[in-house]
């Protein structure tokens, strides 16, 4: 007979379920009822909510953050210094990481990397943990700006760890008149027709769209909705795919023209290849910045703290930025750049173009809006 | 590319249906020796010759990440293919031999795994763990790639019971044997070809599935996951080289499987 | 719901004690072969699926939402122009694929099981269908290699002074990549079809005067027509919950109804409920393709033996 989900019922694991299976299976029930967080044959200890027994920090510590956002030298350094193995798994967009965490398929994750808007609302359906921020070492070096985020005021569950934007990477021998703003898209949809890609993220290609149109980032307002996925919908023709991260290889060989892209992705491109040119659309971007959290189903929280401190160290984060091209809200970590990084205005752009950039912040309601318009927009 | 060009036999005569196979055959190996091919060129873009180069086996076998998603792979194929094999020749076996009320409804629930699509299989697997509490791991994956390697196994299994001699079990118990040993001593021997050719496909199954994978391991990343998020992310080519070895694999067991079939086939 | 079982043959004809006995061991025995799979039949199968049947009644369900009560709001946005686009597309290549593997895999098994050298048929049969032993998702990210803009296949054409095609991303790639991965599954059923032909059927129909083609409409295909739709259904139903081959050669404008609703659980939109309503249709399309094979089709279709 078919499970009964009682009206409160929810579908993520918790005790008013627990007379669900009754009667039913008891094997099942009694692995899964008994313990609805335990990993069941893994070598991982319980999850530590706050009232936990802190054990020392070691084993395995499970990262998950974006593709090509840490590499294997950071986590060679962080194993040398500390003795904990890690393993990281990545993501291409916020909400594919919130769907496989509320999936119950990030359980071993002790660390994850959510922007901003995702940090809120993580934050709201308790899936953070609150920081002991005695337990953080150097959270003082965060420039001003970062001290007290709206997504995280004071921050609460998380510590910013980078910050960059969202621009378009192009091939300036191909296109000779370079791309400036958002509409450049729509006005050489000839040119490039199949031969561009935008990211695979809602809120940065809808909001680049809206931001197109006149209209904020983070619009709530039906009608705005509308009249961005109409927009959205007249461009997709000439799309070549959605891809946040992988579209290095087609725009390398040629096969495309020009990509939306996250910055930290596409300044390693523009330094590498001077053919290839990163531009902040004039009219203004996202601005966006990434943080590090502890989830609450974390198993191994003392080695998410490890890694955060970590990873505070002005040393550690001016390197990798040297490596991996993001922005860094550690103030002391950019006083040590090379002036060559600090004049890169890709990187660091100037304040008045920074100053027409939004960033990405929660949208409540709105985001059941975004996420049908853009699955329409896919399915078109 | 086909062999049949260079067959001996001069009853061969070209005809267009001759001439059609041979086609097919190219469209069916083309890319996979294209793709062999490219695993050695040294240019890391599209589809420009740079040179002979062993780079990506060399950057493949360092690559640590990828032998820990085989590691999974294989402890998902193997532990759910090892119980499906029980299970699911026990289950061909009882249908073969029992009449009862509700019979067709179990035959009908036993093909679903083999109808319904994979998506959907995976998404409801999900719903369900999801709703009971269990927590995804490598075990949850097991559980539910037993659901069709069981499946699998019991309807290869099946076709071999049809053309079995009944009459052997029953001289065993006529002679003293108990069910079991009749089970165990005359039955399965003469089932093993269609046991393990049932395994093995089911084996290729699992260790292809990447949607039910997907949507039910927790804490484990098998192969085709790994490979899809690498190919979706980027074409390497140490990817190419990849796939050079798994299919080299692939081929050798489908070479066993096909011994097993026909030594099944003989007896 | 597999446990009333009794026995088929009759053993119980004396009624002493012992053969009560027997008679109770007999009604375990099915038990005992039957039970472990059935009940991993029915958790792992048959709950989920009443599972999702039921989620597909609440409208708009998020992970971590209660169940506030049922509806077919679900079932209703399935009918926006948008999605029947969705609905309308998976079916359009699922037959599409359908019928270029009938087309291309006739030809194939007809040489195959009557016309090749009997020595070399098991052979060769092996080597058409050796592919299917290999990873899905490699054989479809070989045609990346071929089709994209600077890939092989434009290489070729712009070497020989051929206008470049660009496939990649297309409706073409798709139909493609799922004919190349489904092929075997039809050669391999129709082969098995054709080989079990009469042929001394056709031999009377020469004798009676009959033309190779009238022959061939007349005899050869009625004759196969079971392993016919046998093949069809297969590579029809394979094709319509296939994630990987659009997923990956597709393009934009590709969403098929696997991939929405992976998009659903997995991806960006998260509504459970409305993903559960799009897995119902998709079992629901599914069913009626077998009903169909059922109604006309070869009751057994065996590819097994």
């Amino acid at each position: 007979m078919p499970p009964r989900l009682s009206r409160n019922s929810s579908l993520l694991p918790n005790a008013s379920r627990r007379r669900f299976l009754q009667g039913s299976a008891a094997a099942l029930a009694a692995v899964g009822l008994s313990n609805c967080r335990r990993t069941i044959g893994e070598a991982e200890p319980a999850p530590g909510d706050d009232t936990t027994a802190s054990s020392e920090a070691s084993g395995v510590l499970h990262i998950y953050t974006w593709a090509d956002y840490t590499d294997d030298e950071l986590a060679a350094q962080f194993t040398e210094a500390t003795g904990i193995d890690v393993k990281i798994d990545v993501y291409d967009s916020n909400e594919t990481m919130l769907a496989k965490m509320q999936a119950g398929g990030g359980d071993k994750y002790s660390l994850i990397y959510p922007s901003d808007y995702m940090v809120t609302e993580m934050i709201g359906l308790e899936m953070l943990t609150a920081l002991d921020k005695s337990r953080l070492v150097g959270l003082d070096k965060i420039r001003e700006k970062w001290k007290s985020p709206v997504y995280d005021p004071d921050n609460a569950h998380s510590v910013p760890y980078s910050w960059g934007t969202t621009g378009l990477l192009y091939n300036s021998e191909v296109l000779t008149t370079p791309p400036t703003d958002w509409n450049y898209l729509w006005d050489n949809r000839d040119v490039l027709a199949r031969k561009m890609t935008l990211l695979e993220d809602v809120r940065e290609t809808m909001g680049a769209v809206l931001s197109s149109l006149g209209y904020s980032y983070n619009a709530t307002d039906a009608a705005e909705l509308e009249e961005a996925y109409q927009k959205l919908l007249d461009l997709k023709p000439s799309i070549a795919s959605f891809k946040s991260f992988g579209w290095q290889d087609e725009l390398l060989s040629g096969d495309n023209l020009l990509s939306m892209v996250y910055s930290v992705e596409g300044i390693p491109v523009s330094l590498e290849n001077p053919t290839f040119k990163y531009v902040i659309p004039e009219s203004g971007s996202s601005v966006w910045t990434d943080t590090m959290v502890i989830p609450s189903s974390a198993p191994n929280v003392d080695a998410a703290y490890e890694w955060i401190n970590f990873n505070l160290q002005p040393q550690v984060s001016q390197e990798t930025v040297e490596r991996l091209f993001f922005a860094t809200p550690n103030g002391e970590a950019m006083a040590m750049l090379s002036q060559d990084l600090l004049d890169n205005e890709n990187l660091f752009p100037p304040e008045e173009l920074l100053a027409k950039c939004e960033g990405i912040a929660p949208v409540g309601d709105a985001n059941a809006l975004y996420d049908e318009y853009w699955t329409k927009v896919t399915s078109a | 590319m086909s062999k049949k060009h260079n067959l001996p036999s001069p009853k061969l005569r070209i005809s267009w249906q001759g001439c059609l196979t041979a086609l097919t055959y190219c469209f069916m190996y083309v890319p996979i020796i294209v793709l062999g091919i490219y695993s050695f060129n040294e240019s890391r873009y599209g589809a420009i010759w740079k040179g002979f180069s062993l780079t990506w086996y060399r950057k493949l076998l360092g690559d640590e990440r990828l032998f820990l998603a085989l590691g999974d792979s294989l402890k998902i194929a193997l532990c759910a293919v090892a119980i499906s094999s029980v299970l699911g020749t026990l289950m061909a076996v009882g249908l073969a031999k029992y009449r009862f009320p509700g019979k067709s409804l179990y035959v009908g629930i036993s093909y679903l795994p083999l109808i319904i699509p994979d998506i959907a299989i995976a998404v409801a697997t999900l719903v369900f763990l999801a709703s009971v509490a269990v927590p995804l791991s490598l075990w949850t994956a097991i559980a539910a790639h037993m659901v069709f390697c069981l499946a699998y196994i019991a309807i290869v299994v099946s076709s071999r019971l049809q053309g079995l001699d009944p009459n052997l079990e029953e001289a065993a118990l006529d002679l003293g044997a108990t069910p079991a040993q009749a089970l165990l001593k005359v039955l399965i021997p003469q089932l093993l070809p269609a046991i393990v050719s049932g395994c093995l496909l089911a084996f290729v199954l699992s260790m292809d599935d990447l949607l039910i994978s997907s949507f039910t391991a927790g804490g484990a990343n098998p192969l085709p996951i790994e490979i899809f998020s690498r190919v979706k992310t980027g074409i390497k080519p140490d990817i190419n080289a990849l796939s050079v070895l798994l299919i080299l694999a692939s081929g050798l067991i489908a070479a066993c499987s096909e011994y097993f079939r026909y030594k099944s086939q003989r007896n | 719901m597999n446990k009333g079982v009794e026995p088929s043959v009759g053993f119980g004809k004396n009624f002493n004690v012992a053969a009560v006995q027997q008679k109770l061991r007999a009604a375990m025995a099915p038990l005992g072969l039957l039970g472990p799979a059935g009940l991993w039949l029915v958790l792992l199968m048959v709950l989920p699926t009443l599972l999702i049947t039921e989620l597909s009644l609440v409208p708009g369900l998020r992970p971590g939402e209660a169940i506030e009560g049922y509806g077919l709001l679900n079932y209703l946005r399935i009918l926006e122009p948008t999605y029947l686009q969705v609905l309308r597309r998976s079916a359009t290549f699922a037959t599409g694929t359908t019928l270029l593997c009938l087309v291309l895999g006739f030809p194939v098994a007809y040489w195959l099981a009557l016309m090749a050298p009997k020595r070399w048929q098991n052979l060769l049969l092996v080597l058409f269908i050796l592919p299917l032993w290999t990873s899905s998702l490699l054989r479809t990210y070989a045609w990346i290699t071929l089709l994209r803009p600077s890939g092989v296949i434009n290489l070729v054409l712009s070497t020989l002074g051929l206008p470049t095609q660009s496939l990649m991303n297309t409706s073409w790639a798709v139909y493609i990549g799922m004919t190349y991965s489904f092929l075997p599954y039809m050669v391999l059923i129709l082969y098995a079809s054709l080989e079990r032909l009469d042929l001394r059927l056709l031999e009377a129909a020469a004798d009676l005067g009959a033309n190779p083609r009238t022959a061939f409409w007349r005899v050869t295909v009625p004759q196969t027509l079971p392993g016919i739709a046998a093949g069809c259904l297969l590579v029809f139903v394979t094709s319509l919950g296939d994630f990987v081959v659009p997923t990956l050669l597709g393009g934009p404008s590709s969403m098929t109804i696997s991939r929405l609703i992976y998009n659903q659980f997995l991806g960006v939109a998260r509504n459970w409920g409305f993903g559960s309503a799009l897995s119902m249709v998709l079992i629901l399309m599914v069913s009626v393709a077998i009903a169909l094979l059922l109604k006309y089709g070869d009751r057994n279709p065996d590819i097994y033996s």
